[in-house]
């Protein structure tokens, strides 16, 4: 059968979108594949398509659990039951059926975490994995700009697994990047396919305004005047609450606030409603995205600027993924860089939490024991600032060259950690301030070239709103009209013709 | 009420009276799965709110112990404790009525099922709704155990959809018309069906004028009473009771101490129970008043004489406290701590009043 035959019978799509099939080719042969697709370029039909060709199962590592269970979750959607997420919440009777044979699913997604348990490991390699994929492979990277330390581990791992082909795939990356990535999965004789970091049918506007009161305004202006569904992008919880209700205050409705801080059911709520059009707006942090399949996002606000380009074209990359015409704005206002720098340094640990983590581990000796799972709390440290230490600490201890030796390089390490983001917000902020074709900088800090500017391409090149203003609101009213929850129960649970039969 | 998490500290100060610290209601409201806290929401009577604010952090009770000072409504006393005022007492009094949440709430018997029997819940409707009015649809929540369990349970049902629907409607129409208008609002907000996405916390505390956690209690409170009245009547709500049934355990002991309680039933002895787990005396004793505490069943008079478990009741009810150095200066230093411990834990409620 044809790549084209089978794309349109399992996926149910007429052609390809941009490098899929070459990609899928060099798949399918078994070669190393490297690829950098633009956000919302179908990087998951990459390794699902030759899953219907390969024989053996493909293993997806992801970073989150939550980007996971999206994909699973849109497999199911589309009919495939062989698919798996392996996680430590699996019931007890389904872990014991998969662990027995892992062979019948086709689609394995795993954590690199719960890769290091010997039993899954053990059930895998039983299994033989015919790919490798590495999703978001930029975490690879200590210079990528959501580093995992786990993700470390993968060239190993897939070492120990007899080295099937491996495909890593990522949106954002630069060179220096992509080369950290080949070198750690020991990518040999790779086939590296770099498409177009450039999303052309996404105009971008810078705006500087003069105070944070004039930024709310402005806020305001855009929310009330542009086609929706929207995203705004804020540096902190809180702010995601403070706008949110500021907006509602506006009258401003069918708007929600997410972020890491909520809890899950709460947070999924409003993924769902987002989702579904019954919210046309969503404050959020960083936390939201991932996973978030929607096509129709029209515009992406950032009321405070990212700490680097990389995350700033992913973020605005979640708009238009229908291919349609939206608008990426950014509010500056003098000393913006200051509040993400800040935000730099509390993500760094400081001297004094280095120091206790290193005398805590100098007698736990492991990073794994039972009484290292209470430190992070204890010293105060964030995960990432948790994951970071620990990773330092493990590579450094094996040169057995006493505490003060490791402290020091710890020290160092951080330092050259700190000055590398104070690079990333400098190339960020030269950005916002050189008076040059925002796109043309975009691509060109990829190391890539622009084949042709679109009609609508950036502030600097000349925009009007116009084609962004408000149309059509295409917002669901059913789900924010309620009637009694007498008459609510009824429309759930009777169609709506037959309502009359139920008398109470 | 103004402020929820104000009054619920109010609350438990009250029934701690000082002899309890600030992080004591802490482990409590944030469920702590420890031998201490387990006791202490029996002895203090506060089992309905434990664990019903599993987010909570020790900051934000810090601040709103801060809070009620500044409103005189509790004064320090000793050690990071704290007592009510008279004002307290009154402001107390006076939102207690308001307070709708703590009518049927049950922490202490749900607080680590609730979530699960709501994933079930809230899929089971979803599913149903969904499948009447033939829509697809994407489940409202990502738990795989659940998935399956709920998967389980339509494909077990012989009936059509129709009467599936019909008879669930039925049951959550009953119950909730025995709760109030806005719990029942809430309750059914909440849910999600073919054509919406049920409501946030926040969005429900729009629309009904107040404070998110309000509203999280108020659909807590309306959820373990779901839960009680659909695993006691089974008949009249079979398939509530079916979504129930295998979550509700009688017992809430730490694992550890479950582990002890079945030695302690094969017949060993605390020291026996020690030597084979390998643990310390004081351990084992630990484990020994948390079974107490929690298992009607379990009788302490093996282990303690009656004429001594008197003694220590009289003390305790004369005294009016539970702290256990004022009791053993009561009853004399031939009674141990741990004596003592056991009576307070076995007799919790009667000797509280």
């Amino acid at each position: 059968m044809h790549l084209e035959q089978l794309l349109e019978k399992t996926f149910g799509y007429r052609s390809f979108r941009l490098g899929q099939k070459e990609i899928v080719e060099d798949v399918i042969k078994g070669r190393d594949v490297l690829a950098m697709l633009p956000t919302g370029g179908g990087k998951s039909l990459c390794y699902q398509l030759p899953g219907y060709v390969l024989r053996g199962s493909v293993l997806i590592v992801s970073p989150l659990v939550s980007l996971m269970e999206d994909q699973v979750q849109q497999l199911r959607t589309r009919g495939e039951k062989r698919v798996i997420a392996l996680n430590s919440f699996l019931a007890n009777d389904v872990r014991q059926a998969a662990l027995a044979d892992l062979r019948r699913f086709r689609f394995i997604y795993a954590s690199p975490e719960i890769l290091q348990s010997p039993k899954w490991f053990a059930a895998l390699k039983k299994a033989g994995v015919s790919l490798f994929v590495v999703d978001e492979a930029h975490c690879i990277s200590q210079w990528g700009h959501d580093f995992r330390p786990d993700f470390l581990k993968l060239g190993d791992i897939r070492k120990k697994l007899g080295t099937p082909p491996c495909l890593a795939l990522t949106a954002t990356a630069p060179p220096e990047v992509i080369d950290d990535i080949v070198a750690t999965l020991g990518l040999t004789n790779v086939r590296r396919h770099i498409y177009p970091v450039d999303r052309p049918n996404i105009a971008i506007k810078v705006e500087c305004v003069m105070s944070v009161e004039e930024k709310i305004e402005r806020l305001i202006h855009y929310v009330k005047t542009l086609q929706g569904p929207g995203v705004i992008y804020v540096s902190s919880r809180q702010w995601a609450e403070v706008l949110a209700r500021k907006l509602q205050a506006e009258g401003i409705d069918k708007t929600a606030y997410y972020h890491g801080g909520m809890d899950a059911e709460q947070r999924m709520l409003v993924q769902q409603q987002f989702l579904r059009d019954q919210l046309q707006l969503v404050c959020c942090t960083n936390a939201f995205g991932m996973g978030v399949n929607k096509g129709n996002i029209r515009y992406v606000i950032h009321f405070h600027m990212p700490g680097q380009m990389e995350a700033y074209v992913q973020e605005i990359g979640r708009a238009g993924r229908d291919g349609k015409n939206s608008i990426a704005i950014l509010l500056y206002t003098h000393g913006d860089e200051d509040m993400v720098q800040s935000l730099i340094e509390t993500e760094l640990p400081t001297k004094e939490q280095i120091q206790l983590f290193i005398e805590h581990m100098a007698f736990s000796h492991t990073a794994e024991s039972s009484a290292a799972q209470l430190l992070p709390s204890m010293l105060g440290l964030s995960e990432t600032q948790w994951r970071m230490l620990s990773y330092i600490f493990e590579k450094e201890r094996s040169s057995l060259r006493g505490l003060e030796h490791m402290q020091a390089n710890m020290l160092q390490m951080i330092e050259e950690r700190r000055e590398w983001k104070r690079n990333k917000l400098n190339e960020m902020r030269a950005w916002l301030f050189r008076s040059l074709c925002r796109r043309e900088q975009i691509v060109s800090y990829f190391h890539q070239r622009l084949s042709e500017k679109p009609v609508a391409c950036c502030d600097v090149c000349g925009l009007t709103l116009e084609n962004y203003r408000k149309q059509l609101q295409s917002d669901d009213e059913a789900a924010w009209t309620f009637h009694s929850w007498r008459e609510e129960l009824k429309r759930m649970f009777f169609k709506a013709g037959k309502l009359d039969e139920k008398a109470d | 009420m103004n402020n929820v998490l104000h009054f619920l500290l109010l609350f438990c100060l009250q029934r701690f009276n000082g002899e309890r610290s600030l992080s004591a209601v802490f482990h409590l409201l944030s469920g702590k799965k420890s031998a201490q806290t387990l006791q202490d929401s029996k002895w203090f009577r506060l089992e309905r709110v434990f664990g019903i604010c599993k987010d909570v952090s020790m900051y934000e009770i810090e601040q709103a112990a801060r809070e009620l000072l500044k409103q005189r409504w509790i004064a320090p006393h000793g050690e990071r404790s704290y007592i009510l005022t008279d004002a307290g007492r009154r402001e107390l009094e006076q939102q207690l009525p308001s307070a709708h949440f703590l009518q049927h709430m049950n922490g202490f018997l749900y607080h680590s099922t609730e979530t699960l029997f709501w994933y079930r819940l809230s899929l089971v409707v979803q599913t149903i709704s969904n499948l009447v009015h033939q829509r697809s649809f994407e489940p409202i929540h990502r738990h795989e155990a659940t998935f399956i369990w709920v998967k389980r349970y339509l494909l077990s049902q012989k009936r059509p959809i129709a009467e599936l629907a019909k008879a669930l409607y039925e049951e959550l129409y009953a119950l909730c018309s025995s709760l109030s208008e806005e719990k029942a609002t809430i309750v059914t907000l909440r849910l999600t069906s073919f054509e919406r996405i049920g409501w946030t916390n926040e969005q429900l505390a729009v629309f009904f004028q107040t404070d998110p956690l309000y509203v999280q209690f108020m659909f807590h409170d309306a959820l373990h009473y779901i839960m009680e009245r659909a695993e006691r009547e089974a008949t009249s709500f079979p398939i509530l009771h079916e979504l129930v049934k295998d979550l509700v355990s009688p017992l809430s002991l730490t694992k550890s101490a479950h582990k002890t309680y079945e030695w302690l039933r094969k017949g060993k002895t605390i020291e026996e129970v020690a030597r084979i787990r390998g643990l310390k005396r004081s351990t084992i004793e630990d484990h020994v008043v948390e079974i107490a505490a929690n298992v009607p069943e379990f009788s302490i008079e093996p282990l303690i004489d009656a004429e001594t478990i008197e003694k220590v009741v009289a003390a305790t009810k004369r005294l009016g406290t539970k702290q256990l150095k004022k009791i053993r200066e009561a009853v004399g230093e031939h009674v141990s701590y741990f004596e003592i411990r056991l009576v307070l834990a076995k007799e919790g409620e009667n000797s509280a009043s």
